[in-house]
């Protein structure tokens, strides 16, 4: 039994799977942030059900990729049950989801989010009534609270098990409408095969939508004659309604949707709402972007101070261990090595990136949760544009600072070709969270964290340019920004921990074992001296940089992970206290280098999935050659400096 | 009849008419917004970042590329 979770962007959907189905999926404030399915069983009254969470979706229409594959999957992928999850404070907007839903055929259950919100804004839903309309089951909840959702799986399995009878019907629209879109249906029916997956009407409204990939589907099995049929009764409903072919039907579910909403919804006074005045002064064209840079210096300032003192803590510690190694091994043999570099492998993950890391997500997922991320694209767009692409481009950019993989993902919600590309790139170049704690790490660590801030500043202006040089290079309108403003939301504290664990875990399963593996592997070229020769090839780079010849090694172990860049230079000049051996200048050029040259291999490989392996190849060509340019002017530079 | 951008912020406004791309119409479709929608301007600083818009209680951040091309009339 399989069961979709589907809702539009900052509907709570995710909170509600994360509610059910515990530490496996990440919530988020940004439109289109889940663009994976996320998987997970769920045991209701003894039976166990297969529930997929859907990426939010304004629509099945494919506007862009990520809604064109909610659409498709939500079609092809054989579900039993929709779990509609709609923002109860944003009602009338978020029908018109539901009646596409409608039209798949597949039973729904309507969960009604956020149910306390609507309250405060003075909407009061006559849920009895919204049931009757629709014909399908409806449950009230408020996810972030846990209150309702163990009610709406009930009543999910309710439905599954026909304990409840179903009285689903699809919402018709006004007259004059309905017949073409009945007339479109029979065209349908007598031209497309049997075997098409999608139900006759769903597709025949689609048509009608002018929607590019159905469109596509219909005409490449039968040609001009349903081609001309299509523009034909397009016309018809423009000329009914007097709004072009591409949104007419989507303004006339808007149309239904809000006649629903008119029945259903007394609207009283809503509480003074403060969010309003926050807004004033956070976008506030300049006291917004005051705001902004204390905000992100706090946000700084607060991960090191926090992970410096557990740092030093735990490092004095890993430091004993260490010196004492040698009273239990043999030094310098086979076991030593192997038993040390491991050791520096797990020391170094709870040592060196877990303090930065674990204050680092707790505070960029408070930041996403409260709903700032949508305000520094407002604030962005200006700046976007200047650079050639738009505010909705800064989503990706802005998801890289916690992982390059997801970010480059992100770029589904584009809906160009070119703009998806420049924004690859960019959200590539932004410095993740593993290089976060290379910068916390070596810079904040030895120059203090407002030189780490300016190591931020400095990525920003170089992928700034960055951006302008492509936009200049693919010259092309960018169809600009439409992006929703979600209200502020306090965030649960259990989504914070949730999501923030989901983060670590991915950390301790997936990163650690790499860095264990990679200080193991220069453990072992360490003791048969095949470092050495690798350090000797990259001496001419190490040299123009003006860095000691050892590091050479780490820089090709920083592509698999990029703290392992970090823990490999502690290793390889054989001590924590990197300015014991390296200067000032070395550790920003060393820095400058991690944090600019080659993204790690999984970024490489979702590159390649999402624009191609030729522009994946042009990044790291391109990266390799910024890196070396930019850590030598900061050498060069530094000399005046340090 | 003008442009989305001459308007002043707390205005309220009729949209007449949407130029450009199939893509961006769409987008704002789906918000609801449309030939014939009546919004409100919440937020307007000249030539400094996006509208943001007010539809049936959603918040619409526009950037002055795609409002440049709102044709609409105060109401």
């Amino acid at each position: 039994m399989r069961i979709a979770l589907v809702g539009q962007p900052n509907s709570g959907k995710s909170t509600i799977f994360n509610a059910v189905a515990g530490y496996k999926s990440a919530t988020s404030n940004l439109p289109g942030t889940t663009v994976k399915y996320t998987e997970s069983k769920v045991r209701l009254n003894g039976k166990v059900y297969e529930l997929v969470d859907f990426p939010g979706t304004y629509s099945l229409s494919s506007t862009n990729e990520a809604e064109f594959e909610v659409g498709k999957y939500l079609i092809e992928g054989d579900f039993d049950l929709i779990i509609n999850i709609i923002d109860a404070s944003q009602l009338g907007r978020s029908l018109p989801l539901t009646l596409e839903l409608l039209e798949i055929g597949i039973p729904i259950v309507v969960a009604l989010n956020m149910i306390d919100e609507a309250s405060r804004k003075g909407i009061e839903i006559n849920v009895d009534l919204l049931t009757n309309q629709l014909g399908v089951p409806i449950q009230t909840t408020i996810a972030s609270k846990n209150i309702g959702v163990r009610e709406l799986f009930i009543l999910a399995r309710k439905v599954i098990e026909a304990e409840l009878p179903i009285r689903q019907k699809k919402i018709k629209c006004q007259r004059d409408v309905e017949e073409v879109i009945e007339e479109m249906e029979e065209v349908v029916n007598q031209k497309i095969p049997l075997s098409s997956p999608y139900p006759p009407r769903f597709l025949a409204i689609k048509l009608l939508e002018d929607d590019d990939y159905y469109r596509s589907f219909a005409t490449g099995r039968n040609g001009v004659h349903i081609s001309n049929t299509i523009s034909k009764l397009q016309m018809k409903l423009v000329s009914l309604r007097g709004k072009p072919q591409d949104s007419v039907m989507v303004l006339e579910r808007h149309a239904i949707a809000m006649d629903i909403y008119n029945q259903v919804v007394k609207v009283g006074t809503p509480q003074k709402d403060w969010r309003e005045i926050i807004d004033n002064v956070v976008m506030h064209k300049y006291a917004g972007y005051f705001i902004l840079i204390v905000i992100l210096l706090t946000f700084f300032y607060g991960v090191f101070e926090l992970g410096a003192v557990i740092e030093e803590f735990l490092l004095t510690g890993f430091e004993q261990v260490n010196n004492n190694l040698p009273q239990y091994f043999i030094p310098d043999s086979l076991l030593f090595y192997f038993i040390k570099s491991g050791l520096w492998g797990i020391g170094g993950g709870v040592a060196i990136v877990l303090p930065y890391l674990i204050p680092f997500l707790i505070g960029l997922t408070l930041l996403e949760d409260i709903g700032y991320l949508p305000r520094v694209a407002y604030l962005m767009d200006a700046f976007m544009h200047r650079i050639g692409l738009h505010g909705t481009s800064i989503v990706p950019a802005v998801l890289g600072y916690g992982c390059n993989v997801p970010a480059v993902m992100a770029i589904r919600i584009l809906p160009s070709r070119r703009d998806k590309i420049i924004s690859a790139i960019i959200a590539s170049m932004v410095p993740c969270s593993a290089r976060s704690i290379v910068i916390f790490g070596l810079i904040a660590f030895y120059l203090g964290p407002f030189w780490a801030f300016m190591i931020y500043v400095f990525n920003i202006v170089i992928i700034a340019l960055t951006g302008k040089i492509l936009s200049i290079l693919m010259p092309e309108i960018s169809p600009g920004m439409v992006l929703e403003i979600p209200p502020y939301r306090f965030p649960s504290f259990q989504v914070i921990r949730k999501k923030t664990w989901f983060r670590i875990k991915e950390f301790i399963m997936v990163a650690w074992p790499i860095l264990i593996l990679g200080s193991i592997i220069l453990g072992m070229l360490e003791y048969f001296n095949i470092v050495e020769i690798i350090d000797q090839v990259l001496s001419p780079l190490t040299a123009i940089l003006g860095l000691p010849v050892a590091v050479g090694t780490t820089l090709i172990f920083g592509v698999l992970r990029k703290e392992l860049a970090l823990i490999m230079l502690t290793q390889a000049i054989g001590t924590t206290n990197v300015a014991s051996v390296m200067s000032i200048n070395q550790i920003v050029t060393f820095t400058v280098f991690i944090t600019f040259y080659i993204p790690c291999v999984a970024t490489m490989a979702v590159l390649v999935r999402e624009v191609g392996k030729s522009w994946m190849l042009f990044l790291l060509v391109f990266t390799l050659i910024l890196a070396t340019v930019l850590s030598l002017t900061i050498h060069i530079l530094g000399n005046f400096f340090f | 009849m003008k442009s989305i951008l001459e308007i002043e912020s707390n205005k309220k406004v009729k949209i007449i008419s949407i130029a450009g791309g199939k893509g961006v119409r769409r987008g704002l479709a789906q918000m609801g917004v449309g030939i014939g929608s009546v919004v409100i301007i919440k937020r307007n600083a000249p030539f400094a970042g996006p509208l943001v818009i007010e539809n049936h209680g959603t918040s619409i951040a526009i950037g002055r590329g795609v409002a440049n091309k709102i044709m609409v009339e105060e109401v």
